[in-house]
């Protein structure tokens, strides 16, 4: 996993600066160290390989152009790269009709636990988030979860978990607060 | 936790713009705010800071290998190929599914294609320059989508619906005449499609008596020169 481990981040930070600085070379670095992961988020969020190959590239072209802006200070690099993507993927989903709510499984893909391999690589801002999500009761964690990783409106989720709407912003909000307060401090 | 309710609110708020929750015209509210007023920009980044490594927990996928140089050339850098809109495969994914379609774009693009020696007026018994053929599976369903310019004798072959394809295996494009046994085009990656170029005397066997097939094979290709495993999809040839 690029950008885990702090000689990872650095190594990471470095490239998209360079990157920022017109660097072809540090640009196809970039690409190489995290396509296959960006990729995977793009094909969780929107789940066809040709839509998911669309936002990549599109995603790619707006690192090379805003990649002046990263400002390591701010913000990993990792971060970054995620950030955009998967703003390009929201937009994308915000412009379909909502997807069939029958099509979902919501039991069996919202609470899955990363195996241990992945635990073990994803470093240490994931293993403050776990812990945190930890700590909400299952639905919370479930709705914030499905929410990130299939980029669906409050509608959506409350069609997929079939519950009013009501409940699922009450499940998201405080799970959201609680998270706050955890992560914050 | 001290903050007030108001302080609260705004900070869902910028949690369900980083989880993707809003709708169109809230999401759009959200992102002027950002860039309008610093303390927003700094409260979303803190939301993407915390949330975004959950990234981590989604498998990784190789993208397709026509992703980077397409990168490339969309942005003009020095690693790109010339551009050229017939060897896009993006463009052609793009156009997509319909083969009509295809067929019709293809004979705007090899008419105005830069370059391209002037096409000869065309006679009334001249060959069809371009070919289309859909190749479907036994539901009906669309699977690839292959073009051939016969003038550049090459075949541009694109998925409709990608194919589940077991490990270790490669799909094959075979192209068999009339009455005759199929000629293999090439080993092809199921899901991104190829463009392959065709070698005259199979350029000369192009037409609407001869049928297009893909078969599953071993990973490499058939290792007898004639399909070994299920045809998944074929088509007609027919002219554009």
């Amino acid at each position: 996993m690029p950008g885990t481990t702090p000689a990872e981040r650095d190594a990471l930070n470095d490239l998209l600066q360079r990157t920022g600085a017109r660097d072809e070379k540090a640009f196809a670095s970039l690409y190489k160290a995290t396509s296959a992961r960006l990729f995977g988020v793009c094909m969780r969020m929107v789940g066809d390989r040709a839509e998911a190959d669309d936002i990549l590239q599109e995603a790619f072209v707006t690192v090379w152009r805003r990649a002046a802006s990263f400002d390591p200070a701010l913000a990993s690099a990792f971060t970054w790269l995620v950030t955009v993507v998967r703003n390009k993927a929201i937009d994308r989903l915000r412009q379909r009709p909502a997807a069939p709510a029958a099509d979902i499984d919501w039991e069996a893909i919202v609470d899955t636990e990363p195996g241990p391999a992945t635990r073990a690589e994803a470093g240490e801002a994931h293993g403050r988030l776990r812990a945190c999500l930890d700590e909400l009761e299952a639905q919370q964690r479930r709705s914030i979860r499905e929410a990130f990783f299939g980029g669906a409106t409050y509608n959506e989720l409350a069609d997929r978990a079939k519950v009013p709407l009501g409940t699922m912003k009450s499940w998201i909000r405080r799970g959201l607060l609680q998270l706050r307060a955890c992560l914050g401090t | 936790m001290n903050t007030t309710f108001e302080n609260d609110k705004d900070n869902l708020r910028y949690a369900e713009y980083v989880l993707g929750l809003l709708d169109a015209d809230a999401r759009a509210a959200v992102a002027a705010e950002v860039a309008a007023q610093p303390e927003a920009g700094a409260a979303v980044a803190r939301w993407q800071a915390w949330l975004a490594p959950l990234a981590v927990e989604v498998p990784a996928v190789e993208p397709p290998a026509h992703a980077w140089p397409a990168i490339q050339q969309r942005l003009g850098l020095a690693g790109a190929a010339r551009p050229r809109l017939w060897d896009s495969l993006a463009l052609w994914r793009w156009i997509g599914v319909g083969a009509s379609a295809v067929a019709a774009c293809l004979v705007v693009l090899t008419a105005t294609r830069p370059g391209a020696p002037p096409a000869p007026a065309p006679a009334a018994q001249a060959p069809a320059v371009v070919m289309v053929s859909t190749l479907a599976g036994d539901n009906g369903q669309a699977a690839w989508t292959a073009t051939m310019d016969v003038q550049r004798a090459e075949l541009t072959l694109v998925p409709a619906t990608p194919q589940p394809l077991a490990a270790g295996r490669d799909t094959e494009l075979w192209l068999i005449p009339q009455g005759g046994a199929p000629v293999a085009v090439g080993v092809f990656p199921s899901a991104d499609g190829k463009r392959f170029s065709l070698p005259r005397a199979l350029v000369d066997r192009l037409g609407p008596t001869a049928v297009l097939a893909v078969s599953v094979e071993p990973a490499g290709g058939s290792p007898t020169g004639q399909p070994t495993g299920p045809v998944v999809a074929k088509g007609s040839i027919r002219a554009a």
